[in-house]
């Protein structure tokens, strides 16, 4: 706890002197935009409407809606990615990781005091997308309070665990620039948030089932867009593939931070 | 010239070890805009699958050639914003100290900016060129005047792309804040060169804004000669508007890189020397 | 020959060059010594074409560089030692050639030249390896052939040797010295004054960027005031001994151990042992030091300009 407490508040101290405005406008505007096309497509293209299909598929017809749920929750994938799955990488660029590797601190409770802190800057951040959504006219609603807790949680629990494999494959590759684009790539087509995976040829819909994030959207979109409530079923898969990811990034840790450390000397 | 062709062929040779040093090029040339791609056609399937379609956007009523317009802006912006990632990688030449040496050769400055990237340009971009074409070629969506407005729409993009590049490296290189210019020219270019909506859907500030990036009329003329079968004749005013865009990107250039050399040269500063 | 005449330049209020003259001609290494912040690689650059004066006028072989920047720049080539600046993904080889295009060196002349500096820098065998995977001492002397690569008349040298291997230093010393015979102009700063004391024919001294002093090393030693310096070790220093030192000059400091030191202008190594012999001293060794550029350039610095002028 206590290491989890000065990793949370180190985190703070730092990002308050350097905050990296980059990360925030590029993601920020990438929100934005999404929403922008949606809404000038819809008025333009669309004439106020939106095909059946996508009412069929989606479970709504409020397609500004839809994208404005989809481009927050990517916001929020994507921006946690960059905070917690970079953690190691920065570390290791700054050359404190050997500071780090040494002392006797545990992995987890850094990991998770790094969490904490940047869910906290990512729902400062999201607040702002959602801001300008309320601007386009979008009323965001959902079926519970609980729901959408458990909801939130399940796609932090999603990005928690991407963020500890993808962490350590970057150390490994001391490469960051290549594998965080490539993953977010692939999650804006596999994971559904701006189109229904439906849309998919069926093998890719497949191959989005390895990304826990994905079972985890599935879930948000019953509390926020469809208005079924909270499926427990594919909950239980977005818990079980997230906590997967997690455990497995975790146990392997400290045979990356091992090959990182031979790499760099 | 010779002095000029020489300088090409060296940064051509650079820029290919540059862009070629790891073998994981292809993701950023190649898989990033196909899935970009993919992206943006499924989000707007749903907008185009509209009844009515074919009298607000007739283009559009036909998901193949929604993909070839798509496609299109894909391959548009593909062409100009490697040529922001090509400065961007140029800007570190300041910190590696090969930027000065750029400066203490008698090489014409302007040839140096515009050769980077030019080379940049052509390494980066013919995967996707190639594949954008196969596709064009394997749907049978291109619908052209004759075969010379292929050479007309390869111009179009090259010519304008290159000015771009040429006026980002000379801005680039006296700037100090590269990174914040990067994410400035990334999701706003998309938007307001209209590389994924037709321009007639941007609001009019939107489109005053997109009509200084070159990219804008570039797409105005590909799609024009791709997709609407239009001739050199009907696209006179859009191509003579391009011309003359690229030749003020040039001069811009040009006068930066005056500036910023004899700033450079007075200041000591800028980081450059 | 490159010349300079009150050569200033200003960074804001700063100045790092104050009414600078400077003669460097054909065949031979000039020398360019100062402290650091004494405003050196500022004049280098000047030199360059990277800086431009703030007032005073430069010649590069007759030519301006303010008014005719590109055929200076064919003429002349600047190497700064301790950084890289060549690029790693490309091989050694490849490297030259870049640089050798953008020197428009023609490529029948080119391609011998590469093969030739590669060689002289020894590297000729790592010529195609990617700069990456070079040692750093290896890629310094890349940069160091990248300087040759258009064969400047002028060439102008910012501390080149700095933190390479001794053998690899002395080989460019060399280098340096074949090339001022060859007939070329060679500006050198460097901090190793062992190295300026023997290649450099004249040298000029500046501190604070003000001409402090200038001349042969020989010249500048006698013009700082150094003395010899002359140091008796006696195997045991018993209070006779050490009151007929003292008597002999009242200058004399005896170090630990049983040293008698003295310095001073003429020879008075002679007189001072056979003073302490005749005290009844022992001697154990007899150290005669001349005084070395550095000593000259330490003093010459801890002077005001004014007395010097």
């Amino acid at each position: 706890m206590v290491v989890a407490w000065a990793t949370l508040r180190r985190s703070w101290l730092v990002t308050r002197r350097a905050y990296p405005w980059s990360y925030f406008i590029g993601t920020l505007l990438l929100g934005v935009f999404t929403m922008g096309v949606a809404y000038l497509g819809l008025r333009a293209i669309a004439g106020d409407q939106v095909s059946a299909e996508f009412a069929g598929r989606a479970g709504t017809a409020d397609y500004l809606g839809y994208i404005a749920v989809g481009a927050t929750a990517y916001m929020f994938v994507v921006h946690g990615i960059l905070w917690i799955g970079k953690a190691l990488i920065q570390e290791q660029r700054e050359g404190t990781m050997g500071a780090l590797v040494v002392a006797p601190a545990r992995r987890l409770p850094y990991l998770l005091g790094f969490a904490a802190f940047a869910f906290t800057a990512v729902a400062l951040e999201v607040a702002v997308l959602l801001g300008f959504a309320l601007l386009l006219g979008v009323r965001p609603t959902a079926t519970g309070a609980v729901d959408a807790v458990l909801a939130v949680a399940a796609l932090a629990l999603a990005v928690f665990g991407m963020s500890v494999v993808l962490s350590n494959v970057m150390i490994v590759a001391g490469e960051a620039h290549i594998t965080q684009n490539t993953v977010f790539q692939a999650m804006a087509v596999l994971s559904g948030f701006t189109f229904p995976r439906d849309y998919l040829p069926e093998a890719l819909r497949w191959l989005g089932e390895l990304i826990p994030i994905t079972a985890a959207m599935d879930v948000i979109r019953g509390v926020f867009t469809a208005g079924t409530g909270l499926d427990p079923a594919r909950l239980g898969v977005a818990a079980l593939i997230g906590f997967g990811y997690a455990a497995a990034g975790l146990l392997t840790m400290p045979w990356a931070e091992r090959r990182a450390m031979e790499r760099s000397f | 010239m010779r002095h000029a062709a020489r300088i090409f062929r060296a940064e051509a040779l650079k820029q290919h070890r540059r862009v070629f040093g790891s073998k994981l090029v292809v993701f950023s040339m190649l898989i990033w805009p196909l899935l970009t791609l993919a992206q943006s056609y499924y989000t707007l399937r749903p907008l185009a699958a509209t009844p009515g379609i074919a009298e607000r956007w007739p283009l559009a009523a036909d998901p193949e050639r929604l993909l070839a317009f798509l496609a299109t802006g894909a391959l548009g912006f593909t062409f100009f914003f490697s040529l922001v990632q090509s400065a961007w990688h140029f800007t570190f030449e300041r910190q590696t100290g090969t930027l000065e040496l750029l400066f203490l050769s008698p090489a014409n400055r302007l040839v140096v900016v515009v050769a980077n990237g030019f080379g940049a340009l052509v390494q980066n971009v013919w995967l996707f060129a190639c594949f954008a074409v196969a596709g064009f070629t394997l749907f049978d969506v291109a619908r052209v005047a004759h075969l010379g407005m292929y050479a007309v729409v390869f111009l179009a993009l090259l010519v304008p792309a290159v000015a771009w590049g040429a006026l980002l490296n000379s801005l680039l290189i006296f700037s100090r804040d590269a990174a914040f210019l990067y994410t400035l020219l990334d999701d706003p270019m998309w938007f307001a060169a209209g590389v994924r909506l037709p321009t007639f859907a941007l609001p009019g500030w939107l489109r005053a804004a997109g009509s200084v990036l070159p990219l804008t009329g570039s797409l105005v003329v590909v799609r024009g000669a791709l997709l609407d079968g239009r001739g050199v004749g009907e696209l006179a005013g859009e191509l003579a508007a391009l011309a003359v865009l690229s030749a003020v990107l040039l001069l811009t250039a040009v006068a930066a890189l005056r500036l910023g050399e004899a700033r450079a040269r007075r200041t000591g500063q800028l980081g450059l020397f | 020959m490159i010349e300079t005449v009150h050569l200033r330049k200003e960074f804001g209020t700063k100045v790092a060059v104050h009414d600078l003259n400077l003669t460097v001609p054909l065949g031979r290494v000039t020398g360019l010594l100062g402290l650091n912040g004494a405003g050196k690689t500022t004049t280098i650059k000047i030199l360059a074409t990277l800086l431009r004066q703030t007032s005073g006028t430069v010649s590069v072989g007759g030519l301006d560089p303010v008014r005719q920047p590109r055929a200076v720049r064919r003429r002349i080539n600047l190497i700064a030692g301790g950084e890289r600046m060549v690029y790693a993904r490309m091989t050694g080889r490849e490297n030259l050639w870049y640089f050798g295009q953008l020197y428009d060196v023609p490529g029948r002349v080119l391609r011998p030249r590469v093969a030739e500096l590669l060689d002289l820098v020894g590297l000729a065998e790592a010529a195609d390896t990617r700069v990456e995977r070079y040692s750093r001492g290896m890629a310094q002397r890349l940069s160091i052939a990248r300087g040759l690569v258009n064969d400047p008349d002028y060439l102008l040298l910012d501390e080149p040797t700095l933190g390479l291997d001794a053998p690899i230093a002395r080989d460019l010393r060399r280098v340096v010295a074949a090339l001022a015979e060859r007939g070329k102009g060679v500006l050198l700063t460097s901090h190793y004054l062992a190295e300026v004391e023997q290649l450099c024919a004249h040298v000029y001294v500046i501190g604070d960027g003000r001409h402090l002093a200038e001349g042969t090393p020989a010249e500048l030693v006698a013009q700082s005031g150094c003395h010899r310096t002359v140091r008796v070790a006696v195997v045991e220093l018993t209070p006779r001994v050490e009151a007929a030192a003292r008597a002999f000059a009242p200058a004399v400091r005896i170090a630990p151990g049983g040293v008698v030191e003295l310095s001073g202008p003429g020879d008075v190594a002679g007189a001072l042992t056979s003073t302490i012999i005749e005290a009844g001293g022992a001697l154990k060794g007899l150290e005669i030091a001349e005084p070395t550029l550095e000593d000259a350039i330490l003093a010459l610095n801890d002077r005001p300009a004014a007395v010097i002028a």
